[in-house]
């Protein structure tokens, strides 16, 4: 039954692997620091639990060709939408954002596992396509694929998760090729609608964009985490206060500090040093992932990689982005490294479709 | 077909190693923001995280104590707590603000103007809501810790006068500095909200007095709970002071000014220490500690009797004949009296063309200078007066210590004036004239001043020549200078014996101070009364009209130990109601030392027989 090709198995990219162990063993760790002897310290554990979870789900994954996703994509993307409605009306809500199901003791987030079903889904819709560029009606269907579930996601109030769904769009869009004339007019459509979302953003959002132009603004009201965060890298200098030793994190000054703002914590334990060793891992996974889509065996391949590429791309700029006091808070964890099991699995399970795509590159 | 694969690939290809230079882009700014971050600003965020995780706690530390000669306690501390308002750990300003003005009873305006005078400082620094709280505010406060962490409660040592208002105006009183204070440099180190001495000695011994604060700094987490002691020094109390005042002699003087309105200084006459220094009515400083309600500074502000003011040092009257003491001064010293011509005393005689009067209608008859001072005579001094002139005149009085602050260790003392026509010309622009001259030899006219510079005079009399400085501090643990410059004036003790007698006779030879004699003890004094105003308005306003009171003196004649200076604002004839009040101060002052004598003598004697036999138990 297991036939597992040799040159299968030396396709796997043991160094990437290891960078993402790496980067996952570096959260946890940061995530133990932290939480230990608090009152969230039920979080280490579970995030142990989860990247066993994320590993047979990665190895599993690996054994299926991915053209076997590609070609049931049509079925999985339309039993992914009917969760999505599911959610709506049986999720619940933590944090205001009503995209959790529970699933026994833990919670699960559809909507990020969604985030891969619409890759493979527009990787294979735009791979269908052989010409130099997109037509508008390409475009416009592609953008159905992807604005359709970042609708819904929407209405479950999860602001964060939704951004992400554009970039998916945007990146696969430019790699299919697209008309200046058409980007010319995505670009105006979204200078018009960015300010007329500016009006349904809540109250709190708002204030968030706001304090990154003035963030002396309101110390203790909204620019709190993001002043704590900045305080905690910094505080960190260039060698880190060492292992527990946190006292921004540890004295519960920063909030989020296991999920969102993790790297804060890892920033004022590890210092630069750790910091930019971190950013590190992740150039070399990002190089690793240009690699395996340049090198992949057909288009749909290479569209996959990047759609994952660009996804991650987007989580780990916005992510550090804010920790570091650049970008405005927004609900997106760091990949791999935060605590979190729906973001762990379904990160996981986007590289082992990217891993598939290098094991199987030459395989006919 | 595969051609235009193989184009569509190659511009695949293409744009995927473009997009290199994005993401190469996306992480050399992540990079270099932690640089900035880490790197650049790294210290400054290190000491904002230490200050995230540390609060540091004032511990103010109490200030020295202040007790009298014989080491008895005047002034000590008493432990109170401030309620502290800390900004960081406010959630709800309008809940806070709530809490404060409901539970706590502080005004909305008072809590603004607090909040707006600590505007500036670090949002680390508590700010002080209420002082002293009761023990219902602190009981309040303690049951809503969960609520309210931003409201603590800080220790401060607070003063304690045990004496109220005994020496009040010398003691002073201790208060939150002042915005003018903050700006000069008399308090280094001082700080909005730091409590300094306000007037007396607090406040020109201050730098002695306060001690040096301590710090507990413990670590909290984010919610303000303490997790544990970073760092404690402890705070050290104040130097001591030690006064010259003598608090028996002090509470009798205080007790004989009762009701009436003037000051007592007593002062050792060799040194310059003062024993006594009296001002009524007084004051409690306990009021001001900590802070004095506006109705009560208000009530003390408007008394038309000023009881803030000490009247030894901070106002200047006409000194009236005690002034004489002077005259026969500078008459000795220049040598008018060297010859003795005896002045016959009409009652009146005309200089210049107006008649002056003697306080005798009729008339002294013949007189020298003893029975001049004794009884008191005007017509005397007017003779002696003219043959001086005013410039020797002034020139003598400002030699014993007239017209000048006599230094003394207190703020706000005032000089009073010695006239002179160079006085005159700069103060009015005017000539003086001589008749002017004829008033000044008698203690009236322009010439003011101090009861502490009459009985420094006075005490200069007494030693024959020795002008001290006036002081109180007697020994300070904080170091500080204790050197009294004193001067001698050229007449000498043979020179002034004649001044001294006059001032015997006066009190022991029915003179005018005769109500100041205690048998036995060899009391000089001069007495003095002052007139108001005129004869004619005297009967129209009673109360305000009445003399001022003066007597001036010393004891004992040959061994001068002790002077004192009596003065009582429209208190009457000198003799009648300032005299009764020194002998009060005398005879507490030879009863006192008769006993430690006779206890000093006692123990010499019980010592002697035992010394004697000692050696013949050796041999």
């Amino acid at each position: 039954m297991i036939n597992l090709d040799r040159r299968l198995l030396l396709g796997f990219d043991w160094l990437w692997f290891l960078a993402l162990l790496a980067l996952s063993a570096a959260g946890a760790a940061e995530i133990w620091s932290t939480t230990n002897g608090t009152t969230l310290n039920s979080y280490f554990g579970k995030q142990l639990i989860f990247l066993c979870c994320s590993l047979v789900a990665f190895f599993v994954l690996l054994y299926f060709d991915y053209h076997i996703f590609s070609d049931f994509i049509n079925f999985i993307y339309v039993a992914g939408i009917a969760v999505l409605l599911l959610v709506l009306f049986i999720g619940h809500s933590i944090h205001n954002n009503k995209s959790w199901i529970s699933l026994g003791a833990f919670s699960f987030q559809p909507s990020e596992l969604m985030k891969l079903l619409v890759i493979v889904a527009l990787a294979k819709y735009y791979s269908e396509s052989d010409r130099e560029y997109l037509g508008l009606r390409e475009l416009m269907y592609g953008g159905a694929i992807v604005f359709v579930p970042t609708l819904m996601v929407l209405l479950q109030g999860d602001m964060g998760t939704a951004v992400t769904f554009f970039p998916i769009y945007a990146a696969l869009s430019l790699l299919a090729g697209i008309k200046r004339k058409h980007l010319i007019v995505l670009i105006v459509c979204m200078a018009v609608v960015s300010p007329a979302g500016w009006f349904y953003l809540h109250g709190y959002q708002k204030g968030r964009i706001e304090i990154i132009f003035n963030p002396a603004s309101d110390p203790h009201g909204l620019g709190y985490q993001a002043r704590q965060s900045e305080i905690a890298i910094g505080s960190g200098m260039l060698i880190g206060k060492g292992f527990k030793q946190g006292s921004q994190g540890n004295g519960g000054f920063l909030p989020a500090r296991h999920t969102d703002f993790v790297f804060a914590v890892l920033a004022e334990e590890k210092g630069f040093v750790g910091s930019i060793a971190l950013l590190g891992l992740f150039l070399f996974l990002f190089f690793r992932l240009f690699r395996t889509a340049r090198e992949a065996r057909d288009k749909i391949g290479t569209m996959i990689v990047s759609g994952v590429l660009a996804l991650l791309l987007f989580h780990v700029f916005i992510n550090i982005g804010m920790v570091e006091g650049l970008l405005p808070i927004m609900g997106i964890p760091l990949p791999f490294v935060s605590a979190g099991g729906s973001s762990l699995i379904s990160y996981y399970a986007a590289m082992s479709l990217c891993m598939s795509v290098r094991m199987r590159r030459y395989v006919n | 077909m595969v051609v235009q694969q193989d184009t569509n690939k190659q511009l695949i290809q293409q744009r995927l190693n473009f997009s290199r230079v994005p993401v190469l882009l996306v992480f050399l700014l992540l990079a270099a923001r932690l640089w900035q971050l880490q790197i650049i600003q790294g210290s400054e965020y290190a000491l904002r995280a230490e200050h995230n995780r540390n609060r540091t706690i004032e511990l103010l530390a109490p200030r020295g104590t202040i007790s009298d000669r014989n080491n008895i306690p005047l002034v000590e501390n008493r432990p109170s707590f401030d309620v502290l308002l800390y900004r960081e750990e406010i959630k709800d300003k309008a809940a806070t603000a709530r809490f404060l003005t409901e539970k706590l009873g502080v005004t909305s305006e008072e809590l603004e103007t607090r909040l707006r005078r600590s505007k500036g400082s670090a949002l680390y620094h508590p700010i002080l809501i209420k002082e002293d709280a009761g023990i219902e505010d602190i009981s309040v406060i303690e049951s809503h810790r969960r609520d309210h962490p931003e409201i603590q409660l800080g220790p401060q040592p607070r003063r304690l006068y045990h004496y109220g208002k005994l020496a009040a105006h010398l003691l002073g009183y201790v208060g939150e500095i002042s915005e003018q204070d903050l700006d000069g440099n008399l308090f280094p180190g001082s700080k909005v909200g730091s409590l300094v001495g306000q007037t007396g000695i607090e406040r020109i011994y201050n730098n002695l007095l306060i001690g040096k604060d301590g710090e507990r700094r413990v670590l909290v987490d984010s919610v303000g709970r303490e997790v544990g002691l970073a760092d404690e020094t402890e705070s050290v109390i104040g130097g001591e002071l030690q006064l010259t005042i003598d608090l028996d002699l002090q509470s009798v003087a205080e007790k004989a000014l009762e009701g009436k309105v003037g000051a007592i200084v007593a002062m050792d006459p060799r040194n310059g220490e003062i024993l006594v220094m009296a001002s009524s009515p007084s004051f409690d400083p306990n009021a001001f500690s900590p802070h004095i309600s506006a109705g009560e500074w208000n009530d003390l502000k408007n008394d038309p009797d000023r009881p803030l003011q000490n009247r030894a040092i901070q106002n200047s009257y006409s000194p009236g004949s005690i002034f004489k003491l002077i005259m026969a001064e500078a008459g000795l010293e220049e040598g008018l009296l060297d010859d003795d011509p005896a002045v016959v005393c009409h009652g009146s005689a005309t200089y210049y063309g107006r008649v002056f009067h003697c306080a005798d209608k009729n008339g002294h008859g013949a007189l020298h200078l003893e029975q001049a001072i004794a009884r008191s005579c005007n017509i005397f001094f007017y003779e002696l007066g003219r043959k001086l002139g005013i410039s020797r005149i002034s020139e003598h009085a400002r030699a014993l210590g007239l017209g000048e602050r006599t230094g003394v260790d207190l703020p706000s003392e005032r000089s009073g004036v010695m006239p002179s026509p160079e006085w005159k010309m700069k103060t009015s622009r005017t000539k003086w004239y001589d008749g002017e001259t004829i008033s000044v030899a008698i203690g009236q006219g322009a010439v003011s001043t101090t009861p502490l510079q009459i009985v420094r005079a006075v005490s200069a009399i007494a030693t024959g020549g020795l002008v001290t400085t006036p002081h109180l501090l007697k020994r300070a643990e904080a170091g500080g200078n204790l050197n009294w410059p004193d001067r001698r004036i050229s007449i000498g003790v043979e020179k002034s014996r004649r001044i001294r007698e006059g001032m015997w006779q006066s009190v022991n030879n029915g003179g005018t101070g005769h109500n100041a004699a205690i048998p036995g003890l060899d009391i000089c004094g001069k007495t003095g009364t002052v007139q108001v105003v005129g004869n004619e308005n005297k009967k129209l306003m009673r109360e305000d009209s009445e003399d001022h009171s003066w007597f001036s003196g010393f004891a004992s004649r040959d061994n001068p130990e002790i002077a004192v200076t009596v003065f009582i604002e429209h208190g009457g004839k000198g003799g009648i109601v300032s005299a009764p009040l020194a002998k009060l101060i005398f005879g507490t002052y030879f009863e006192k030392h008769k006993k430690s004598l006779n206890l000093q003598t006692e123990g010499a004697r019980s010592q002697e027989p035992e010394a004697r036999m000692m050696p013949k138990v050796i041999r």
